[in-house]
Parts: structure tokens; sequence; C-alpha cells
């Protein structure tokens, strides 16, 4: 196999590993499978996007999409809205993530277990719901602190409709990932480390600055560079929250030429892709850059740790009221919000009389409902077995990626960003073509969305697992490999263990996208298998909120739950015993 | 723009017109049906309207439907990529005329004539027997919140909002982002005559723009906003909230038609769907869950619904969409 021997060249084995032929194929496996999964479909969209007939259909060459859309100046003034925007959002939600991380991770604080849990359930709710969720709370009319809080004070209202309400709702929105991604790096780290500054004379503070902080940076680069992309990328807080302020950014310039144009104008959208692609690159070049010092982080090594955490004092009262804060800005208000919602006929602003008028027939009718039922059953089963294949895979990339340095490791990891820059609309529709035109029977069946989450979300199991994998020693699978074991029982027994944290991190990630993915799913289930993303969005589009926003009550607590479980299951944070 | 090339289209529809009750199906169509196992719709009526056509067709044929339901651009986009791979899974689309006539023209369906088209305005049918009449249309109006609004302030014609006391006060769709709000202000230029101009640039003074017409309900219904403008249906289904709607002469509506797929894997399972959805029980049924449609004096439980002017809007083509957005555009988001 010619990719297998250019792989072999390119990664120069050590050559007391012996077995090196397994890795090879894995390796060139692994190559081959992500490359077809991710450059399959979107081939499908670079090719409209050179070319002048519909996705999908033979065309003839042309520039003119590339002409309509990067010589128009607004593009580029819009550009630079969206980087504010998202530099914004990233950065606030890198250091909520980050603080959240720490203090649930690191310390003593009380209550942090369930800090923990409870800070994924908002990965649960569709965005568009956080969105809409804060413009009930910050509207300058209607908003309940506005009119409540704020106004008892005497303080003039806050605008959930500007610049500044855009980056906070984005960034909240954006949280959970970076808080997991930065808690498994924290999780990983060994705790020496600090202790060993604390006893040279640092005080704590000082300790997290000087220890902490770098060895975090790996992953607070990771999440900051999956949620500024993300961010540049969404829709549906600008469409909530932008639209009504008048603000333009660059998502809503592709709606409204490409994607929200009458038909669709995908090659259009595909053209605009580009951008995004070339953003997201330039980010993972950067990232690869920083963390090519990869063994400088390494903390798990054979000399074996237990991990503990740092003895906050009575300072841990305060760490945990600060996680009480940002749980309270992040979960309790949106959560509260959709709950209050899926117990009332119709949404109005709090009132005593509006208590008299509280209603349980919205969880009356998802009990009734097969639909419903159906629903929870797809989305679970694609959500546990989606998420698991995918950190399998995540895992493997990783460690070609973060091991087998080399021109084409690096390519590997790139390629798992091409999918996650197109929006996620037109990445749907390459998925459509690529699979429909595909001789295979998975088109109209269930395997076509496990395929396309896999496909989509790759990088954010990547991300974890990359940010763990660096922090690894190569000593430990070193070992492994001198006392005769292969590839696979050396991944196996050895590395999967240790990246156990990042492996749960990034498993609980997609298991709360895929329960509610939607506009990949929207196009390409099947109606005897709806899964509960579109049923929530046809339950919202067809005026249907309280049904909506019961259902997501309810997704959010299995989410919850299930996590939960299993994290206990797989007894997370025993890295080594 | 396209010369008028629908006159007939666009004129007035008249609601009063018999239809007569659905012909029996033919025995063997019913049989072939029962052989091919069930029928696939793909579609954008709401999954709680589309139920009712359900329930009659399993009653009456025990055949399983199975719908999906999505966005009108999405039904366009995946039938579009199905017929042209050959992969086609769907028996029958329903959707807005304009996705439908792009359908029409790649192909993507068969003819089909079902014995109920015969009992609809023949001003609606499609010549070439491929598509049905507009058996169902969505109806566009000015919501308003009765608690911010009481009825006698309520603005009672096109001029009256642009009063200056709704200033601020009133949402809508962004035209450049919402193509049936573009079709809305379009068609507006037939019933404005000279004053649609001024009408549109004041307008966009007026208002608050959100994504589309789900958003301007739920603002509404939220009190965020006082006025917006609608699909009237949405007075039917938030009927607990506090909302009316302005009685416009002439309020403009979008149609829906339904089409065979060319290569349905149950197409007689299919025909069989198309004559029950357009059979009179199929419509009256429909009504009831707040739809307006084309049979007469069966009205959806909206009040006034039999007294509203009804004039179906003329769809645009692809280059009359971007000369709307292109002209729209400066004029609503100016801030």
């Amino acid at each position: 196999m010619q990719l297998g021997g250019a792989v072999s060249r390119t990664l120069a084995w050590p050559r007391a590993w012996g077995r090196a032929d397994a890795t090879v194929w894995i390796g060139g496996g692994v190559g081959v499978l992500l490359a077809f999964l991710t450059l399959y479909p979107t081939a499908m969209l670079f090719y409209g996007s050179l070319s002048d007939a519909p996705v999908g259909t033979l065309g003839r060459f042309t520039l003119a999409h590339y002409r309509a859309a990067y010589t128009d100046p607004a593009t580029y003034r819009l550009m630079a809205n969206s980087f504010v925007f998202a530099a914004g959002a990233a950065g606030l939600s890198v250091l909520l993530g980050l603080a959240l991380a720490w203090i649930t991770v690191r310390t003593n604080a009380p209550g942090r277990a369930l800090f923990e849990l409870v800070a994924l359930a908002p990965n649960v709710l569709p965005p568009l719901l956080v969105a809409t969720s804060w413009t009930l709370v910050l509207s300058p009319r209607i908003g309940i602190l506005n009119l409540t809080l704020l106004r008892w004070l005497g303080l003039p209202p806050l605008n959930v409709y500007s610049l500044g309400g855009m980056v906070f709702v984005e960034g909240l929105v954006l949280t959970p990932l970076a808080f997991l991604i930065i808690a498994a790096a924290l999780r990983a780290m060994d705790p020496s480390l600090e202790e060993a500054a604390r006893l040279a004379g640092s005080g704590h503070l000082d300790a997290a600055r000087r220890i902490t902080v770098p060895l975090v940076v790996p992953a607070v680069l990771a999440a900051g560079t999956l949620n500024f992309v993300r961010a540049i990328e969404s829709f549906d807080v600008p469409a909530v929250i932008a639209l009504p302020a008048g603000i333009e950014v660059f998502s809503t310039k592709i709606f409204r030429e490409a994607l929200a144009a009458f038909p669709p104008n995908h090659n259009l959208a595909a053209t605009y892709a580009v951008s995004q692609l070339v953003i997201a690159v330039a980010l993972v070049l950067v990232y690869r850059r920083i963390t090519g010092l990869s063994e400088r982080y390494a903390t798990i090594t054979g000399r074996g740790y237990r991990p503990n955490v740092v003895d906050l004092g009575r300072w841990r009262y305060v760490a945990s009221g600060a996680a009480l804060l940002i749980l309270g800005v992040l979960v309790v208000v949106p959560f509260l919000v959709l709950v209050y919602v899926s117990l009332l006929p119709f949404y109005e602003v709090p009132s005593w009389e509006v208590l008299g008028r509280l209603t349980g027939r919205h969880y009356a009718f998802l009990l009734q409902s097969d639909r419903a039922a159906r629903a929870l059953r797809v989305s679970l089963a694609l959500a546990l077995g989606g998420a698991t294949l995918a950190m399998l895979l995540a895992s493997l990339v990783a460690y070609f990626a973060v091991r087998r340095r080399g021109r084409l490791t690096g390519a590997l990891e790139a390629l798992s960003f091409v999918p996650w820059a197109f929006p996620g609309t037109a990445l749907a529709i390459g998925l459509l073509w690529a699979y429909v035109q595909l001789p295979l029977p998975i088109y109209g069946t269930v395997w076509i969305l496990l395929i396309s989450y896999v496909t989509r979300f790759l990088p954010y199991g990547l991300r974890p697992m990359t940010a763990t994998m660096v922090q690894v020693h190569r000593e430990l699978e070193e070992s492994s490999r001198v006392c005769g074991a292969g590839f696979l029982r050396t991944f196996q027994r050895v590395l999967l263990p240790l990246l156990k944290p990042g492996f749960l991190a990034g498993w609980a990630i997609l298991f709360t996208i895929y329960v509610r993915e939607f506009s990949t799913s929207v196009f390409l289930y099947t109606p005897r298998a709806e899964p509960v993303g579109p049923l929530l969005y046809h339950l919202w589009q067809d005026a249907q909120p309280g049904r909506m926003a019961a259902l997501g009550v309810v997704v959010s607590l299995i989410c919850v739950v299930v996590v939960g479980l299993a994290r206990r299951w797989v007894g997370e944070g025993k890295t080594l015993r | 723009m396209r010369r008028l090339r629908l006159a007939v289209q666009v004129c007035a529809v008249v609601l009063g017109v018999a239809v007569a009750a659905s012909a029996q199906a033919p025995p063997d169509v019913v049989a072939a049906a029962r052989r091919e196992g069930r029928v696939v719709v793909y579609g954008s009526l709401e999954a709680d309207a589309f139920d009712v056509i359900r329930k009659i067709y399993e009653q009456r044929y025990g055949v399983p439907v199975e719908y999906w339901r999505a966005a009108s651009t999405r039904v366009l986009d995946r039938a579009l990529a199905e017929h042209r791979s050959g992969r086609g899974l769907f028996d029958v689309v329903l959707t807005n005329a304009g996705p439908m006539r792009i359908l029409k023209a790649q192909g993507v369906f068969q003819k089909y004539v079902s014995p109920t088209y015969e009992d609809f305005p023949p001003a609606t049918r499609d010549r070439d027997g491929i598509l049905s009449p507009s058996y169902r249309m969505v109806v566009i109006s000015v919501l308003y919140n009765t608690r911010l609004v009481r009825p006698e302030e309520a603005p009672r014609t096109y001029a009256d909002l642009l009063d200056p006391k709704w200033r601020g006060k009133m949402v809508m769709p962004d035209p450049t982002l919402h193509t049936t709000t573009a079709t809305w202000l379009v068609n507006l230029r037939r019933v404005l005559g000279a004053q649609w101009r001024p009408f549109v640039e004041r307008l966009g003074q007026q208002v608050g723009l959100v994504e589309s017409f789900l958003p301007v309900v739920q603002k509404l219904v939220a009190g965020e906003y006082a006025l917006g403008i609608t699909y009237v249906k949405y007075v039917k289904q938030f009927s607990e909230a506090p909302l009316d709607y302005v009685r416009l002469n002439p309020v403009l509506a979008d149609a829906h038609l339904v089409g065979l797929a060319r290569n349905a894997p149950h197409p007689n399972a299919g025909k069989l769907l198309i004559d029950t959805l357009t059979s009179r029980a199929g419509l009256h049924a429909l009504a009831q869950t707040g739809e307006f449609v084309l049979v007469p004096g069966i009205y959806p439980p909206i009040k006034d619904a039999d007294k509203l002017r009804v004039v179906l809007m003329e769809d645009l083509d692809e280059q009359e969409f971007r000369k709307a957005r292109d002209e729209l555009g400066p004029l609503f988001r100016r801030r």
C-alpha cells in the first residue's frame, strides 16, 4: 500500500520497537478512513464552489462565485465584525471554562462533583434556545432581569441586543466545550508540580500562575481555537440577537446571500466557507506550533502519581461561590426559562397571575407521544454509539498527530478540521450529495446519521484527546513496547487508560451534541427514525414552544444522568493505580 | 421583473366554487397501494396538521404513512438531490408553490390528475397536469397583542401601519433573509400601486427585524412588540395567547401544492395520498387545524376568516429574489 509506505517513511519509527508494520497499517488505515470521511463530502462543496452547476451535478469551471464573494468590500468589513465577535466570545468562554475547570478539578471546593456534571447541561440545549432565553431575561422591554432587579435597584436596563450582548450569549453557549477540554487537561496533570512550587515558597495564586497556567496552555489554545471558529460560523445567536440589533456579521451574510436565498445557492456558501477553512487551518497550525514542544508539557510520566487536589483552606467556599455564580449564568438561567416555558400555555412575563395558568400538559403530551419516545430511542442509540466510535477514531488520530509528528500526521489533524469549517447547513448538503450517490446501502438509513455525526464533530473529540495526549510521556508506551506488546495491545492497555480523562471529556461533549444535533440530521434522517434534534426544531417551528421546552428539559436531564453514569462506570480520574 | 405570466394565479381566489366529495378510488389502485406497503411523503406542512391527513389515509386504506418534515428550501434540496442521483425515496412532495415549480421544471414529478382536482377553481389548476391546484394557502397579515393594543386602536389598513405611533413597536422578518416576506413586499406593489415605494420606504423605518414569521409571533406573545407581520393561522395555534389580527383588504397568501414523484417507489399509495389530501374530507380536517383551504364554506376556526379577501401571491424567480433583496435591503437595514 503506497500511502502506508509513505506514512512509514515520514513517521520514522524508533527501530527498537520492532513490530512497526501493524502501526504503519493502522496509521495508514486511520488516514484513509479520515480522508474518506472528511474529503468526500467536502470535495462536493469545493467542486461546487468552482462550478457553474448546482452542487452534486457536473458543470463548467468558473471563478464567478469567488468573484462574487471576495470582491465585495462588505465581505471584509463583516469579517472584521465577526472577528471581534468571535474573539470576544471565545475569550469569554475560555475564561469561564478555565475558572470553572480549575475550581472543580484542582481544588477542594465543596460541591465540585456536582458542578462538573451540571456544567454539561447547556451543551444539550440548542444555541437557538439559549439565545432566545437570554432575550427573555435581558430584553430592554420585557427582560425579567431588567423589569425586576435592575428596576428595583434603580439601575439602567441592560440591552442584550448589542455587540456586548452577542459576545456574552455566544460566550456562554461555547463555555461547556472550553470547560470540558480544559478540565480534561487539568485532570491529566501531575499536581506534584504545583506542590513543588508551593514548597519552594510560592502562594496558591502564584503556583497557579507559574505552574498550572503554562501546563494548560495547549488545552486553553485548543478550546480557544475551536470556539473561535465555532463563533465565526454560528448563525443562531446572530439571528436572535444581531438581527434585531441591526448588527451584521459574516455568517448572516452567508445566510442572506447563499443559504437562505431562493433557491439556496450552495456553490456560493461553499465559496464563503473556504475563508472559514483558511482561518481554521491557520489556527491549527498556530496551535501545533505552540504545542510543538510537547515534551515540555509531558506531565504523566512513568513515575506514577495519585491525583490530589489543592487545599484552598477557607477560600474553598469562595471558590464554590464563584463556580456557583458561573453556573448560575451558564445553566440555571436558560434552564429555568426552559422549565418555565414548558409549564405555560404560552410565554408571558412572570407575574402572580401566571402561576394560576401553569400546566403539565406539555409533559403529558411527551408521555403519550410515540413520536417523542421514538426520537429519544433513536437519538440515545446514535449518541451512545456515535460518541464511542468517534472517540476511538479521535484517540487514534490524536496518537498519530502527537506521537508521530510529521508532514503527513499534520495533514491528518488538519483533515479532521476540513468539514468543520463549513457552515452546518452547507456541510449537510455536501454529505447529502456524497452519500446519496454512493452505491452502498447507507443513504436512507440511520447509518448515514452516524457517519455524518462522526465526520462533522470529530474536532470536538480530537481536541481534548490531543490536549491530553501531549501530557502523556512516551516512556510509558515505550516500556510496553519494549516488553513485547504490539501497537494495539499497547494502545488498549497503556494509552487508552492514561487518556481516559480526555476520552471521557470528548465523549461527553459528543454525546450531548449528538443527542440534539439538528442541522446535519434534518437533511439526512428518514421518516421512520426521526432524531430528537429535528423533533425539537419542528416543535419550535410548528409553534409548540411548550412541548419543545418540555422535551428539552427531559433530554437535558437524561444527558446529565447518562454522562454521570458513564463517569462512574469508567472510574474517571483514577488514571494510575 | 418577469411579466405576469401567471395572471390566473394572481387573481383573487374565489372561495365559493363547489368542491364535490372525492370520488371513490378504483379498487385496483387500492389493492396495488396495499401491496406497495407504505407511502413516503416529504413536505413542509406542520406535523400536527399532516397528522390529520395521515389518520384519514391510514383508516381508509390501512397503508402506513411516513412523513419527513422540513422547511421548504430543505424539501427542495433533498428531493432534488435524490432525484438527480436516481435514489428517490419519496412518493409525494408537498410545499410552497415556488419550490414545487422548481421541482417540476427539474422533472422530479410525473403527471397525475387526481379526480378531486375537477372541483377546484380552474384558475388554480396546472395546465400540464403535473402539480395539484393550490389546495392550501398560508395567509399573511398583521397580528397584535391585545394586552398592548385595544382592538379600536389597532390599524385597519396597510397605510395605518405607517402611523408614527407604531414606530419601533412593530416587528417583521428581515426581507433579505426570509423569502416569503420578500415575496409579500413585492406582491404588495399590485395592491398599493403608486403608493408602494413610499409605503415600503417608511415601513422599513417603523419595524424591528427578526429571522422569520415564528419569532415575530413569539415576540408578540411575549409582549416585546405590539404589532407584527406574520401568518394569520398563529391566532389559532396560540389560541390562549392575547392575539388578534388586522383584517387587511386584501390579505396576501402563499399557495401550497402537491405532486407525485416520477420515480415514486410506491406510486399507487402516493396517488391515494394526494387524493386524500385534496379531498373534501381531507381539506375539511386540515381547516380545523387552522389552515386556510380551498373548500367552499369551510374556513379555519379563526374569527372573520370567511370575510377575508385572499389574493394568492405571484412567486418570484431567482433573479427577482436577488433584485428584491438588493432593492429592499438598504430600506430595511439602514441602522
